[in-house]
């Protein structure tokens, strides 16, 4: 029983959490928010480290890594709440990786893992993908319906309609495929992708709850009220507290999905179910109590909370929100329950 | 990362599940003093089965296991379904205090009785003014010229005051120093008429905790520990073993009930509604979540010698995950969970002394805010 990283895990965390914070800092985030953009510099050197395909096997191109590796870049992307679109190609090239041909596979994962494609995954039901983060600029769409079967559709063979969602740290589509022709259903099984996805998404919440609960704790020392620093005050305190209690219970929850998909998968639909509601949940109460303990100034566009919050919502929402995983909790609890009583 | 049993972890789980199986208290019996000694009679067996002392150094007669194995011995007991040795205060707080701050002496004299149940402790720490404000107890222990000491006060919240022979007594044996300083820490003789033991009568009816009078109770000088003048520090020794040890049995604890409101719901068709489904699913993430929480900190503290600030997290979770738990079982459990003599009924009432006992939420709360998040202390 062992819950610390490896030598070389906390090197990549530490490596990754320094890079973003020289290059990605809030000013930055800001700019490419306030244009519409990516950051495509970062993108590229992000690409050139290997970041895309840490996780994508070596004769595919990425670094043959696991989960526990992807969770912590994108621990820190969150964190930084960068400019990227690297999520998606992650993702998408965790479906190809699990569930796709050896064709898909040779045709789309070496591209994804060196950064020269870029790729997307989105919800998709009756032919319609409302709201796809980093759809824009994508160059493949893994498109999951509600039955769980996920396609693949070049991006070339769909429209792609950029939508302007509340986050504007991330490029969002609503995407429609006319001729549904030009979709490749993913042949095999892809609910262990889809659950190591919502482990991957749930990482990104824990980083921007963290920078959320730094932010604060270093305001609240800082502003001063009735002549002491608001920090002082017990009702502010508490709540700093409890921004900890919810990051440190959603990065333990996560911790244990990414560790489960690398090594114990029996564990994964139930771990997966709990980081993702945990986190979710995690992510939208600390990012709204980093705004409440600012004040006044926490709600200003100057401040540069809402962009954390605003992506908290996205990514809470995204691959069902805390309602619909806490719904899995319960069904894959009574499940191991009543199994346990016939035995 | 590796969140499975190494084979020595896995080995021991399986030995002790193996005794446990095969050893057992029997039968609980009816009313709380024959409860009491049937406990007593559990933690002899223990005992003599080489699992009273589980944490403790093999050379004062424990097991010397890790803090693994240590957390693994609460999940199983608590697993197994068979209560705490009765001297759990002892065996917890007691003894790892003498180990640390106690002579040789004491330690000879003290320690085995601990572990065989033969003398059972108590923690007089609590006064009726000296709540979460611990440092400003008012019971005085005045030295006599033969060196002894007098002591004179009120102590509350004691529990198995009736049952004990030792109490982990503070007292101010300096009231003209500062606050923290000029406290002693004492192993006070309950044995004795200048002690008055009255049981509090608790909301669910029993009496767990007793109220202390001592009117010029009687220690002789060689039962200070630590030092006079030094019963702060020696007392915050026994305050952060208290909050280390049982996390592990609560939370097995914790999910024995829950999937045992599962099976409840699903028998009586309850989890076809999305409202039960969905408190279901937050109580086991919570539970879970509490699993997780708990090993990290003890990874944290084999690697640093203390948990992260993850590790002053888990009490808090797991008593107001409790109370959750326990109040949801009156929705799901009915009218039998709303009537006194019920297993559901007992646990809703005992549940609302968690987030009060071992240090408030609130304090704990203060205590993350200052030490953890390092804010400035609160007003």
């Amino acid at each position: 029983m062992n819950f610390d990283f490896t030598e070389d895990q906390h090197e990549i965390r530490r490596t990754a959490r320094e890079l973003l914070a020289a290059r990605s800092p809030f000013a930055r985030v800001r700019e490419h928010a306030e244009a519409g953009t990516y950051d495509d510099a970062l993108s590229q050197e992000l690409g050139e480290l290997g970041w895309p395909g840490i996780a994508v096997a070596e004769e595919h191109g990425g670094q043959g890594l696991g989960l526990v590796e992807l969770v912590i870049l994108l621990e820190a992307l969150g964190e930084a709440c960068a400019a990227v679109p690297l999520r998606g190609s992650a993702l998408a090239a965790l479906f190809i990786e699990y569930a796709g041909s050896s064709d898909q596979q040779a045709q789309w994962l070496p591209g994804l893992a060196s950064g020269a494609l870029r790729g997307a995954v989105g919800e998709w039901s009756d032919g319609v993908a409302p709201l796809v983060p980093d759809a824009v600029g994508a160059d493949v769409l893994v498109l999951l319906d509600p039955d769980g079967m996920a396609s693949l559709v070049a991006a070339a063979d769909a429209s792609i309609e950029p939508v302007n969602a509340i986050d504007p740290t991330r490029r969002y589509g609503k995407v429609v495929v006319a001729d549904e022709g030009g979709m490749d259903l993913l042949a095999a099984d892809t609910s262990e992708a889809l659950r190591c996805a919502e482990v991957a998404v749930a990482a990104g919440l824990v980083g921007a709850s963290q920078r959320a609960l730094d932010l604060t704790v270093a305001y609240v020392k800082d502003r001063k009220q009735f002549g002491v620093p608001i920090g002082s005050f017990q009702a502010v305190g508490h709540k700093a507290a409890q921004m900890l209690f919810d990051t440190e219970g959603a990065r333990s929850a996560t911790l244990f999905g990414a560790w489960a998909a690398d090594a114990d998968q029996d564990q994964l639909p139930l771990a997966a179910a709990i980081a993702k509601a945990a986190a979710s949940a995690g992510g939208r109460a600390t990012t709204a109590a980093a705004i409440q303990l600012h004040g006044g100034i926490g709600f200003t566009w100057e401040a540069d909370l809402h962009w954390l919050y605003k992506r908290a919502q996205l990514d809470a929402a995204f691959l069902g929100g805390p309602g619909t995983h806490r719904a899995r909790v319960a069904a894959l609890s009574a499940e191991r329950v009543a199994a346990a009583g016939t035995r | 990362m590796d969140l499975t049993f190494a084979p020595n972890e896995a080995q021991f789980r399986d030995e002790l599940r193996g005794w446990l199986a095969a050893n057992g208290p029997g039968p609980e019996p009816e009313g709380e003093d024959a409860q009491y000694a049937w406990r007593r009679d559990w933690q002899r067996k223990l005992h003599e089965g080489g699992w009273a002392g589980v944490h403790w150094p093999v050379e004062y007669g424990g097991r010397g296991a890790t803090l693994v194995e240590s957390a693994i011995f609460y999940e199983e007991l608590a697993r197994s379904g068979h209560p705490l040795p009765a001297n759990v205060l002892g065996l917890l707080l007691g003894g790892p205090t003498l180990m640390v701050w106690g002579t040789d002496e004491q330690k000879e004299r003290y320690l085995t009785p601990i572990l065989s149940a033969e003398e059972i402790w108590c923690q007089g720490f609590s006064e009726p003014d000296a709540g979460s404000d611990f440092a400003a107890v008012k019971t005085r222990a005045v030295e006599q010229p033969d060196g002894s000491f007098r002591v004179t006060g009120q102590k509350v919240w004691t529990s198995g005051a009736q049952y004990s022979k030792w109490c982990m007594l503070v007292a101010r044996t300096d009231s003209g120093a500062a606050k923290h300083k000029g406290l002693t820490y004492f192993l006070m003789d309950m044995g004795q008429p200048q002690v008055q033991v009255r049981p509090l009568v608790q909301i669910t009816g029993e009496s767990e905790f007793n109220e202390l009078f001592l009117e010029d109770a009687v220690i002789p000088a060689e039962n200070v520990v630590g030092g006079v003048g030094n019963g702060w520090k020696v007392a915050l020794t026994t305050l952060m073993n208290e909050r280390a040890g049982l996390a592990f049995g609560l939370q097995v604890r914790l999910r024995v009930m829950i999937d045992e409101l599962t099976q409840i719901a699903a028998e009586n068709g309850q989890l076809e509604d999305p409202r039960v489904a969905d408190q279901l699913g937050e109580l086991h993430l919570r539970c879970e979540i509490l699993r997780l929480t708990a090993y990290r900190g003890l990874t944290a503290t084999m690697k640093y010698g203390q948990p992260g600030p993850e590790g002053s997290l888990t009490k808090w979770m797991w008593s107001e995950t409790n109370q959750m738990l326990t109040q949801f079982a009156a929705d799901v459990v009915g009218p039998e969970a709303l009537t006194m003599g019920t297993k559901w009924s007992y646990e809703l009432l005992r549940a609302r002394g968690n987030t009060i006992e071992g240090g408030t939420t609130e304090i704990l709360k203060n205590i993350v805010a200052e030490r953890v998040l390092g804010l400035p202390k609160a007003k």
